[in-house]
């Protein structure tokens, strides 16, 4: 008898722990507000919701604009930062090179690089540079 | 339409698993119950599926839907041959050898409310968002976004294009099996794909349940089904499409097999299983190759106990499991070898007696991270801390009859771990805290199951 009630008692401290952590989750953490943003988007958005619309846009427009087998090296986000490595699943099969044909340069004005030129921009922290031939 | 494909995705990979089990089975009583078999056929099909694909690369076969599924016919027309020779009157019954006396019905409702809540949950969360965890993005969905859009494992995928990405080394079980969803659906819908996570998670909870059931009633199988779908660390791995999970699943269930073989040695198919779902663990994640020695070890421990019950039939049957782990495991590990495919983080591992002894500083922070985890209510509710107190409340029963087997294999399992960081040259305190509590999802279930056998003669409900 005694066991069940120590069994019981712990049960019961299991299961309002596990509803706290649910409500906190959802609630006070604000997972349902991902919730109710990610279910009003199609898979194209939920991509942009996630990856963070203005990263997502710029690597959009990188698609839009780099041939499929071309090199890239990417300037801006830290090197293992998730941005960087979301980028990198994006953008495939482009891929990234130490010598690269394009630079990709994110939420940094005026980065320039010799031997490269500013081909198209999203805005003035998003835009391309192409390796000048020849 | 994607939903049609996706379900047509699902059955196949079912559909395959199914097969593999009449093959393991042949004319043998499985003994399993149907969300058993289901559970089952689902894990064989996704390691079978990409061993598949994996066979299919190599002899320059791209990955169309008829050319994965057309072997899975010849087998199914062989498993049909076999079972049409069943002897007449032979059925299969579940083994469920534990009366069901289960008294307390409001229990039952509630527990099984909690749980279809946690498993709604589980495939709202991994569906309503695309792939976007960093492992996840950076060492799985990559390959599988490289396999479907060349539509095979490319030729200079091992030679060059695998270096340019973590972790090459890895095994390619689930990038494999998340290219076939992608084929199936003729598209890259990296949200439909993780409907592959929440499924391992179902399966683990329902050979949980069997495996609970084996040896007490329904309501007490429920608690612990319960306590792990409500485990919070768990159950947000069903949906973050990494791979501890699944690892976790083929981990789970070759322990599960194990133990009933060692319980009943003439269920020598139950051995078979354990031994194919151990190698499919190493062909999910490098650590399954630890749970395999670890697995091994604990056999001939048991047969070391058990040397006067034993005879050449049950050296054999150890041999066989050895062999069949080698057989799934090698082609993989060949591969490797071949082509140079290392781990950048542990490819320079030391495991020289010198080395551990230069690295047994490192035993106090592993010791630290560890007791963090024990007292860690977010991530775990109270079950590490309780398994903890119910370990050394219980110390003696922990290591007599069947149980031993089940401590002994725990604690196999976490000296792997704890030698892994010992000889790892990354940061100690880095790399634990980067890991350990993934690593703890990985054998979560078996601890479960534990707690389980220790209590059941405390609890009458």
């Amino acid at each position: 008898m005694a066991r069940l009630i120590v069994f019981y008692a712990v049960f019961a401290a299991w299961v309002v722990m596990w509803g706290w952590f649910l409500v906190r989750e959802v609630f006070v953490k604000g997972a349902i507000k991902d919730y109710k943003v990610l279910i009003s988007r199609p898979l194209e958005g939920r991509r942009a919701y996630v990856t963070k619309d203005n990263l997502y846009e710029f690597l959009t427009f990188c698609r839009e604009n780099l041939p499929r087998d071309s090199s890239y090296s990417l300037v801006g986000p830290e090197p293992g930062a998730i941005e960087r490595v979301r980028a990198v699943y994006y953008l495939y099969p482009r891929i990234e090179s130490t010598d690269p044909q394009y630079i990709l340069v994110y939420g940094t004005p005026g980065v320039g690089h010799e031997g490269y030129r500013l081909i198209k921009k999203l805005d003035d922290s998003r835009y391309m540079l192409k390796k000048i031939e020849g | 339409m994607a939903l049609l494909n996706l379900s047509t995705a699902i059955l196949f990979i079912i559909f395959a698993g199914a097969n593999m089990l009449c093959l393991i089975f042949r004319r043998a009583d499985t003994g399993l119950s149907m969300a058993e078999k289901l559970a089952m056929a689902y894990g064989l099909g996704i390691g079978f599926i990409s061993l598949e694909m994996l066979a299919l690369s190599l002899l320059k076969m791209r990955f169309t839907f008829f050319n994965i599924a057309a072997p899975w016919l010849v087998i199914l027309i062989a498993n049909v041959i076999l079972l049409s020779k069943k002897a007449p009157g032979h059925s299969i019954k579940p083994d469920l050898s534990a009366k069901d006396d289960s008294k307390i019905l409001v229990l039952k409702i509630v527990l099984q409310a909690g749980i279809a809540l946690e498993i709604f949950y589980a495939f709202f969360r991994a569906l309503i968002k695309p792939i976007e965890s960093y492992d996840a993005v950076a060492i799985y969905a990559i390959k599988s976004k490289i396999f479907y859009l060349a539509g095979i494992i490319p030729s200079d995928y091992f030679t060059a294009l695998a270096k340019h990405f973590p972790h090459p080394d890895y095994p390619l079980n689930i990038p494999l099996i998340e290219t076939f969803i992608y084929l199936t659906l003729a598209s890259l819908n990296d949200a439909l794909v993780k409907i592959v996570f929440p499924l391992y998670f179902i399966g683990t909870l329902a050979m949980l349940y069997f495996a609970v059931r084996r040896f007490a009633n329904s309501n007490y199988a429920l608690i612990f089904t319960f306590m792990l779908a409500t485990i919070p660390q768990f159950n947000a791995y069903a949906c973050n499409a990494y791979i501890d999970l699944p690892l976790a699943f083929y981990c789970f269930t070759s322990a599960i097999f194990l133990f009933e073989y060692f319980r009943d040695r003439t269920r020598i198919h139950f051995m078979v299983l354990s031994a194919v779902m151990a190698a499919l663990a190493g062909w999910t994640k490098n650590e399954g190759l630890m749970y395999c020695a670890a697995y091994i070890v604990t056999m001939i421990i048991y047969f070391a106990f058990n040397l006067k019950k034993s005879s050449v039939k049950d050296i054999i049957s150890a041999l066989l499991y050895v062999i069949i782990i080698a057989a799934i495991s090698v082609p993989w590990l060949l591969i490797k070898k071949i082509f140079g495919l290392v781990n950048n983080d542990m490819g320079l591992m030391d495991m020289s007696p010198a080395s551990l002894v230069n690295n047994i500083y490192k035993l106090g922070p592993i010791f630290y991270e560890f007791q963090k985890e024990l007292f860690g209510p977010k991530k775990w509710n109270i079950f590490w801390a309780a398994a903890a107190c119910i370990f050394i409340i219980r110390i003696k029963a922990a290591f007599s009859g069947h149980r031993r087997y089940v401590t002994i294999t725990l604690f196999l399992i976490i000296s792997g771990y704890v030698l892994a960081y010992m000889v790892s040259p990354i940061d100690i305190r880095f790399f634990l805290a980067k890991t350990w509590s993934r690593f703890l999802v990985q054998f979560l279930p078996i601890a479960v199951y534990w707690l389980a056998l220790m209590l059941k003669d405390d609890i009458d409900l």
